[in-house]
């Protein structure tokens, strides 16, 4: 429980900003004239250098600085954010982050060459500026407007340093703006014995002469806004000398600068950083011109951005212990129910009765705190499709729904490589390439739809594309060969395409560029059946294909159905259970055929005795319960349905991980253990069983 | 506290929990040990490797039930008055996992010497020499130290 690393907060709180930063590029590329995405990016920008520097990480620091200043000609409307110009900008992102997390991978050169880039795109868009500058209002085209320009009067606190807030930094930023003319005011300057190093004592006078609006300087003193005091007023008549061209300026040119008229005063005491200090010793109280340092100086944030909602930041584990916590609480109660039920003693009902309701409120909410949004992940993806579409030259449409559907957290993170998997394929072999689209009659560019949506206690994630559909009887032509199915047995296109999740199925030599799809599929279908859930496909050939997964509200509680087989009692999600039947007398005897007849339609059943090996007599009344996930229904065959119970998933250790049928346990009112069945594992078991039983018809 | 003690230890004393399994003594590193408890209703795990046959139920969580006389070839026997369950935390695949073995008999926490190792006999043993990490001799009596992760993996 001990406080948390700073250097794991930054980190932390960076890969957030990198999320915010990736999708306002990302979206930049559609919607290149967007400036509030500008502006998100280039806050995420801002915060990550200034914390960058105030955790101690100064490459990072040095380098998102530089990357911020060929990006404020972005924000400036100087130049438009081309798709080169965004590419280059997400590999900058890439390398921050890469420097964040794994310093000693990253090499200096690589970090060199995409700042070379970022100017180069930067200032050889000159033809580009110029466009706009005619085109739109001018932001920095200062002698001519109306509004000459600012008069600002800077007070800051005097602890404003110790806060790491660094007034000439501000002042330099200010400068970018437009020419600045900086005057100190040193009244508030004390005598040498009484001057407190740490404290600030001087204010600024600052005439800056651009046509920027007043929000644009409110930027500047954004993160200290609360600690000083700024007075603005518009500047009356022009007194400019002839600004130097803009571009030149804002690259930090040293000799453009140095022709600037910025004098600033740097007589401040700021022992946190040495130069300053050195130089307020030797020329204090003279004006010295600070603008040809293009080295960043640690500008460190006190605060954190804004956002409405007031959110907090709780470690993984801790939720997990509280759910732990909850769920013991949930058997207690259950035990308590249990006990209630059977006495007569009418206030412990009630009593009873009142912990249920307020354990199950206990357990919604903290349910809900382990709860995160589906489309915190879905940017990611979105980098992902504009990687492969540029490098498989196929132009893809990306288009996400239901971002804000809520899923459990620890199942949003394992969602993750499933979908990879799922968009890579859709792209990889169901897009079309160009040529091939076009002379089908459709559009060029292809389209993949990422959608989320609730249905009832799932959650459906869905990959479509329009691309070709799945080639059905290559798939076949596939299972045949590795002797899957035997040569012509009768198949439903539905049950030729889960070949495709079978293992080993989708290797090098089975696919081409012809046959598409398999990659790593069973990998997807495990990690989504770890997780409850399950994967329905549907495509048409020439349209597309949709994959459907199926998943869990929460991987921690579920609703389930608690039944005996022989001595044994286990739970069966009922998420899963469709109906329950009596087992006729005629189904029961005839031991060669395990079909139930259920209102016309064939259903195959298990016989759970027979799976848990119980030993005793069977009860004379069999129950079947008919599971199903997605189209296929299997009847399961108990001795005893029991009822209802509110089962806390507890997985089974790593001994017992070679059990397949069942996904977990949990703890019954008596204290006992009792497993979870795993239902698409069971369906897999009868499915399998009713395909021997097809193949060894066939032959 | 377990754990500081047996490092304190280690130098040429080992604390070990001896606990009995058919005729014969097994020194449990101490320092593997949180608790040891009553015999509790168990939950057959169809299905399960032989060795580990079931799980139950403590104290909220439910972890697998180990039975080392299956991996030792010795005889189930039935529970009795002294029968214990030893719940110890082992690394599997560098995760810590809860395990309960049923003992026949838990005699004493106590410490053996590691100088009175003994190699473990090539011959006259029906045992598989990777489940024993040594053989110590305690009060005139050789004890098995048994090597836990192996046997479980």
């Amino acid at each position: 429980m001990s406080a948390m690393d700073p250097t794991e907060v930054f980190r932390q709180e960076a890969s957030e900003l990198f999320e915010v930063l990736e999708g306002a590029l990302l979206d930049l590329g559609q919607r290149p004239d967007d400036r509030e995405l500008v502006d998100s990016a280039f806050r995420a920008l801002h915060t990550i250098t200034g914390s960058g520097a105030m955790f101690g990480f100064d490459k990072v620091a040095s380098f998102t600085h530089e990357f911020e200043t060929a990006f404020d000609r972005v924000r400036k409307g100087e130049i438009r954010p081309t798709q080169e110009l965004i590419s280059v900008a997400l590999a900058a992102k890439d390398y921050i982050r890469a420097l964040i997390e794994n310093p000693q991978s990253t090499d200096d050169i690589i970090g060199e060459a995409i700042l070379d880039d970022l100017k180069r795109f930067v200032s050889s868009d000159q033809s580009a500026a110029a466009v706009v500058e005619v085109a739109g209002a001018p932001p920095l085209a200062p002698v001519e407007s109306k509004q000459a320009g600012w008069h600002l009067h800077l007070e800051f606190e005097s602890h404003i340093l110790r806060n790491g807030s660094n007034p000439l930094d501000l002042l330099e930023d200010l400068c970018k703006l437009g020419p600045c003319f900086v005057v100190p005011i040193t009244d508030g300057v004390p005598f040498l014995d009484e001057m407190e190093p740490e404290d600030c004592y001087l204010k600024w006078d600052v005439k800056l002469h651009a046509a920027c609006d007043k929000d644009a300087i409110d930027d500047v003193f954004m993160f200290v806004s609360d600690e000083m005091k700024l007075t603005l007023s518009p500047l009356e008549h022009v007194e400019v000398p002839a600004p130097a061209p803009p571009l030149q300026l804002l690259d930090e040119d040293p000799i453009a600068a140095a022709e600037m008229p910025a004098p600033v005063v740097e007589a401040v005491a700021v022992p946190v950083v040495e130069q300053p200090v050195a130089k307020a010793q030797s020329q204090s109280k003279t004006n010295v011109e600070v603008k040809a340092e293009p080295k960043p100086e640690p500008k460190a944030e006190a605060k954190r951005d804004e956002r409405g909602i007031a959110t907090v930041r709780v470690q993984a584990e801790r939720l997990d212990e509280l759910m732990d916590r909850v769920g013991e609480l949930v058997i207690a109660q259950a035990r308590l129910s249990q006990l209630a039920a059977s006495g007569s003693d009418l206030s412990i009902k009630m009593i009873a009765e009142g912990i249920e309701r307020r354990a199950s409120s206990l357990r919604d909410t903290t349910m809900g705190a382990r709860m995160g949004t589906v489309g915190s992940r879905f940017g990611r993806f979105r980098r992902l499709i504009h990687d492969l579409s540029r490098d498989l030259s196929k132009p893809v449409e990306f288009v996400t729904s239901g971002e804000d559907t809520e899923l459990d957290k620890t199942m949003i993170e394992c969602l993750a490589d499933p979908l990879v998997h799922l968009i890579r394929n859709a792209i990889d072999h169901g897009i079309e390439d160009t040529a091939t689209r076009a002379a089908n009659g459709k559009t060029e560019q292809g389209r993949i739809e990422l959608a989320a949506v609730h249905s009832g206690a799932q959650v459906l994630v869905t990959v479509k594309d329009n691309g070709g559909g799945l080639n059905t009887a290559r798939i076949r032509a596939k299972a045949e060969e590795q002797g899957l199915i035997a040569a012509g047995a009768v198949l439903t296109d539905h049950e030729i395409h889960q070949f495709l999740f079978h293992p080993g199925f989708s290797t090098a030599q089975t696919i081409s560029a012809l046959s598409g799809r398999g990659v790593g599929m069973d990998v997807v279908k495990r990690t989504i059946e770890n997780m409850r859930g399950t994967i329905d496909l549907s495509t048409r050939p020439g349209q597309g294909t949709t994959v459907t997964l199926r998943l869990p509200l929460t991987l921690a509680i579920i609703e389930g159905l608690l039944i005996r087989v022989g001595e044994g009692r286990y739970i069966i999600p009922l998420s899963a259970v469709e109906e329950c039947v009596e087992l006729t007398a005629e189904d029961e005897r005839s031991r060669g055929r395990n079909f139930l007849n259920v209102r016309g339609n064939l259903v195959p059943f298990l016989r759970l005795r027979e799976i848990m090996s119980s030993t005793g007599l069977p009860d004379r009344h069999q129950k079947t319960i008919i599971i199903s996930t997605g189209e296929t229904r299997v009847g399961l065959v108990v001795d005893q349905i029991i009822g209802n119970h509110q089962t806390v998933i507890k997985s089974l250790s790593k001994l017992h991980s070679d059990v397949t049928i069942f996904s977990g346990a949990t703890i019954l009112g008596d204290g006992t253990a009792a497993l979870i069945l795993d239902v698409a594992q069971l369906v897999a078991l009868a499915q399998s069983k009713v395909e021997k039983q097809h193949i060894s018809e066939a032959a | 506290m377990t754990e500081a003690l047996a490092a304190e230890h280690q130098v040429d004393a080992m604390q070990v929990v001896m606990i009995g399994l058919g005729e014969e003594k097994f020194a449990l590193d101490a320092g593997l040990v949180r608790e040891i408890i009553d015999p509790v209703p168990v939950t057959k795990v169809a299905g399960a490797r032989s060795f580990v046959p079931s799980v139950i139920n403590v104290r909220g969580n439910v972890i697998p039930l180990a039975d080392l006389r299956i991996r030792f070839g010795m005889p189930q026997l039935e529970d009795s008055a002294d029968t214990r369950i030893v719940v110890i935390e082992i690394e599997l695949d560098n995760e810590p996992v809860l395990v309960g073995v049923t003992a026949d008999k838990v005699y004493e926490v106590t410490e053996i010497s590691q100088t009175a190792v003994q190699q473990t006999p090539r011959v006259g043993m029906h045992w598989k020499p990777e489940f024993i990490r040594f053989i110590a001799k305690w009060r005139e009596e050789f004890v098995i130290v048994p090597n836990m992760e192996r046997i479980l993996n």
